[in-house]
């Protein structure tokens, strides 16, 4: 199978400081693929190399290939586009303060889609898509600071649909949401793998482990194993990922 | 024993301070109150500031009616529907119907002339004959007079005394302060923290406007002088004053709009920027409209300043207490000189000693500032609800 990311010889430094090292890594489409590893590893650093979202940062250098379906992220995509096909769920949700319906249409508003009925179109798919439509149909207009952190993050989700990525990269989704909210993000997800490819930070080995075809451990900025998530759980080639894995360290 | 006794000296010191401080905030606003109080009236806000004699030409064509409650001792006019009541020793319009001549009043040079309650009227000129006016005037003769002809010439003295020319100077003064110093501000602010490089220039760029905001105001009102009123050749006007305005609130608009700015969270940004959205689309559409808030309290606060400026006034817009209107087209005009409430003050004290003026004019400056205040902290609290 075509990989959806090849990425070849990737290095990145913030500064003086080296935060990933000769990574080489091919992730799969339609797949969920989930980056673990202890706290600085790097594994959420590698994931906003993705869309570019290390650009934001004025210190990050990068060195290396990412190509997405053949193409060179860095110089043949540009990167408004990118992002538009390489879509981002944050950490903590981040909805902005507006209504429920003006977070969905952000992203189509500013690639120019200005049609009211495309508009409501695209804001209900999403939002079905997501698994909220039913939750928050009768109060679009409503500010979106108003839903539960779990709704807020698959509203961040819908949000994300919206502009019908190709891969949708989420760096550690769960993680401030309580075990039913998780839940049902986790349900969400492999729905969302049917159509999307999906990359996945997460910190809870359980997770990956439930959700995730593939497995990536990381460790002090280098990309120690990659395979199915089956193997790298039942039989990891490394040492280290042995010992991460079965809670010896991390 | 000796830690309790330190202990109380330390409570008894603190109280103290602040006790003094406020003591002395109580004191001064209660003297301003006490010696300017009295003198707080709409005729002090509405009425101009010079007192002004003309001759203004009447012309009857109806005959009106006395109200029923004019006072025993006052004169009145069918003829012109106006009551003239003697005070001390001059006569004073007490009573104008809402259709008397005198609200069609022209002067010599033909224009409109306001003449409203509390105005003087010292002569009366009709048929060929004057009249004058004052306590040993027969009062017949005035009624007299008064009703003898439809055409009849008044000499009219308007009362002054009051503070609307500076009021209208004083709001021109904030238009085009906040009109120049808002966007350049806002703009400057976002090229800050939005666009520019973290470095060298942008800590210069800091550094400058942390020195321009310790400058004091009376630096910026000669620089005004220099530059805008001698070379810029604008006069001591409203525009200078403005424009002098404008350099000094620089620093703290940028300053709040930076603190606006900063506190937005990243997260907006960079969920917006996820979303394949450029940098202005970010900016206009969600970091901007979040900050707005923010913004608006450093506006407002800017508005106070003005309002509260003198220093930068003194020498850039002239202490003259008229409106800024131009004497031969009758027009509201930016460049003509004109004072504000504060200068005013100030020239008061300074050229007649009237304390009672100054103490009424600084509460009305209070009175605004605290306004202006409570407003502007109405504002950060619904942000902050807003935001949590």
């Amino acid at each position: 199978m075509k990989p959806k990311f090849s990425v070849s010889d990737l290095n990145l430094f913030y500064g003086n400081f080296q935060a990933l090292h000769q990574i080489n890594i091919e992730i799969p489409s339609n797949q969920v693929t989930a980056l673990i590893g202890p706290s600085g590893c790097g594994k959420s650093t590698f994931l906003r190399t993705l869309n570019r979202m290390n650009d934001l940062v004025d210190t990050a250098k990068i060195t290396g290939n990412i190509q997405l379906d053949g193409e060179n992220i860095y110089s043949d995509i540009d990167v408004m586009k990118l992002r538009t096909r390489v879509g981002m769920v944050f950490q903590k949700p981040n909805p902005f303060p507006m209504s429920i319906y003006d977070n969905i249409a952000y992203g189509p508003r500013c690639q120019g889609v200005k049609d009211k009925q495309r508009l409501n179109q695209i804001v209900e798919d999403s939002l079905r898509g997501a698994a909220l439509w039913d939750e928050v149909k009768d109060r679009l207009n409503k500010s979106a600071m108003g839903l539960s952190g779990g709704q807020q993050q698959r509203l961040c989700i819908a949000r994300a649909i919206a502009m019908e990525p190709e891969v949708i990269l989420m760096d550690e989704p769960t993680s401030a949401l309580d075990p039913i909210a998780t839940k049902k993000v986790e349900e969400l997800m492999e729905q969302l793998k049917k159509k999307y490819t999906i990359v996945i930070v997460t910190h809870s080995m359980q997770q990956a482990a439930r959700i995730s075809d593939k497995t990536a451990f990381f460790l002090m900025g280098e990309l120690i194993e990659f395979d199915d998530t089956n193997k790298v759980f039942t039989n990891p080639q490394d040492k280290r990922t042995e010992d991460y894995i079965t809670g010896r360290f991390g | 024993m000796s830690r309790k006794v330190k202990d109380q000296l330390c409570n008894m010191l603190i109280w103290l301070s602040a006790a003094f401080s406020v003591g002395i905030l109580v004191l001064v606003v209660g003297f301003i109150f006490s010696k300017g109080w009295s003198k707080i009236s709409l005729d002090f806000l509405f009425n101009d500031y010079e007192s002004k004699t003309q001759y203004v030409t009447l012309e009857s064509d109806q005959a009106y009616q006395a109200p029923a409650s004019l006072s025993e001792s006052a004169l009145f006019s069918e003829n012109l529907g106006v009551a003239l009541e003697l005070k001390e020793d001059h006569y004073e319009i007490v009573w104008m119907d809402k259709e008397s001549p005198l609200k069609e009043a022209t002067n010599n040079a033909d224009e409109k002339v306001k003449i409203s309650k509390g105005d003087c009227v010292q002569q009366i000129k009709v048929s060929g004959k004057s009249l004058k006016l004052d306590k040993k005037t027969d009062q017949e003769e005035i009624v007299k007079a008064l009703n003898e002809n439809n055409t009849l010439v008044m000499k009219v003295m308007s009362v002054g005394g009051g503070i609307f020319p500076m009021i209208v100077s004083t709001l021109l003064l904030v238009l085009v302060a906040l009109l120049f110093s808002a966007p350049i501000g806002i703009l400057a602010a976002i090229y800050l923290v939005e666009y520019a490089k973290p470095g060298k220039l942008v800590n210069v760029i800091r550094f400058a406007t942390e020195i321009l905001a310790g400058i004091p105001s009376v630096v910026y009102g000669l620089f005004g002088m220099l530059m805008f009123v001698n070379t810029l050749n604008l006069g001591m006007s409203i525009l200078a004053g403005g424009l002098t305005l404008t350099i000094l609130l620089l620093p703290t608009m940028m300053r709040t709009t930076e603190e606006a700015l900063k506190v937005v969270p990243m997260s907006y940004r960079e969920a917006s920027y996820g979303l394949g959205a450029n940098k202005i689309q970010t900016l206009s559409k969600v970091v901007l409209p979040s900050a707005i808030p923010g913004i608006l309290v450093g506006v407002i606060l800017s508005i106070g300043r003005i309002i509260g400026e003198s220093a930068a006034l003194l020498f850039t817009i002239g202490t003259f207490a008229k409106l800024p209107v131009n004497p031969e087209s009758g027009n509201f005009s930016l460049l003509e000189t004109g004072t504000s409430l504060t200068v005013r003050a100030y020239i008061e004290v300074k050229e007649s000693g009237n304390v009672e003026m100054a103490a009424a004019i600084g509460i009305i400056i209070l009175i605004v500032v605290f306004t202006l205040n409570l407003f502007s902290r109405l504002i950060a609290k619904k942000f902050s609800k807003a935001n949590n």
